[in-house]
């Protein structure tokens, strides 16, 4: 029920009127601050009134019922309902499988780059020098001449 | 700021648990459709309103926490707002009056069940604005705090209103009387 917008104590035929034409004749929804001021000035002549006024609309609005919910919405919400926690679960499920499979990918990668910059390049045990090259890697200056000379 | 009564509930929804869910349509389920019946003044569409607002609750239930608005008002806001995006659709294909609804059959509850259509017409004829602070405060028993909150709106704008629709639908409704 209705909660306090201001703090006075004591009413005036005024607000109080104001107060039954917005929130009716029933004190319960009145702001919770002003609803004592209200009941002890409902007692006066022009309180009962101005409540009895707003009290005709508050039984007209009051006929107006709505029916409770038949069965049949409340089976389809609560089926809705399962079909999205089955829906969440498996998406649950993909994105773990993404995690994991990702979290596989990264240790792969990361291995690799550890054994990289920790296991030395392997050399030969032996190394043979071409007739044509020189122990820099490139065929000497000479070696065409070399080979015509043959 | 008060606890929220709900709060728990949402996180255990969040969760997945059955039980919870269960718990949650059977308190929810009759608040929402009875504001989306009011608002929109049609039962089939209030029905596919609910079951859209809990669509939104089955999908922000785990990311859900709690702002400036408890978790009440924010499946109001959901529900209010699907219901304007219906009566938009409505306007856009409706350009008459609304229509006219069939006298029902002479009933034991006749004099009752008149009185109720009357109001309903009442209150789809207002300012939807209007037509909310009403439902919201009246039929949906909020405080005007939440109201006022669910609205996005002052106190002092939501009293304006509440009394601006209770005028108007005193006017319909002594005009409606005044013409039978």
């Amino acid at each position: 029920m209705a909660e306090g917008s201001r703090n006075e104590p004591a009413m005036d035929a005024r607000r109080f009127a104001a107060l039954a034409q917005a929130y009716g004749g029933d004190l319960r929804r009145w702001p919770e601050a002003e609803r004592m001021a209200g009941t002890v000035f409902a007692a006066s002549d022009a309180g009962e009134a101005i409540l009895r006024q707003a009290g005709t609309l508050d039984a007209l609005l009051d006929s107006y019922r709505v029916d409770a919910p038949d069965k049949a919405l409340h089976s389809s919400i609560l089926q809705a309902a399962g079909r999205h926690l089955v829906q969440r679960r498996r998406q649950w499920f993909w994105w773990l499988g993404l995690g994991l499979a990702g979290i596989g990918l990264a240790g792969a990668v990361a291995g690799l780059a550890l054994v990289t910059i920790v296991t030395p390049e392997v050399q030969p045990d032996h190394y043979v020098l071409d007739t044509d090259v020189t122990a820099f890697g490139d065929p000497g200056p000479d070696a065409e001449n070399g080979e015509e000379n043959l | 700021m008060a606890a929220d009564p709900d709060e728990e509930l949402v996180r255990r929804v969040g969760a997945g648990e059955p039980a919870a869910v269960q718990t949650l349509v059977a308190r929810k389920l009759p608040r929402i459709l009875a504001l989306a019946v009011r608002m929109l003044g049609d039962a089939a569409e209030a029905e596919d309103v609910a079951q859209e607002t809990f669509v939104r609750i089955w999908r922000h239930a785990a990311s859900w926490r709690r702002g400036n608005a408890r978790f009440d008002s924010w499946i109001h806001r959901v529900t209010l707002n699907l219901c304007y995006d219906r009566l938009r659709r409505r306007r856009e294909w409706v350009t008459g009056d609304l229509p006219d609804v069939a006298d029902p059959a002479p009933l034991p509850d006749a004099h009752s069940e008149e009185e109720a259509h009357r109001v309903e017409r009442a209150l789809q004829a207002i300012a939807p604005r209007q037509r909310e602070a009403i439902v919201l405060v009246y039929y949906q028993e909020m405080s005007n705090i939440e109201a006022a909150a669910t609205l996005q709106i002052s106190v002092d704008a939501l009293e304006s209103l509440l009394a601006r629709g209770r005028r108007s639908l005193q006017a319909i409704l002594a005009e409606d009387g005044a013409d039978e």
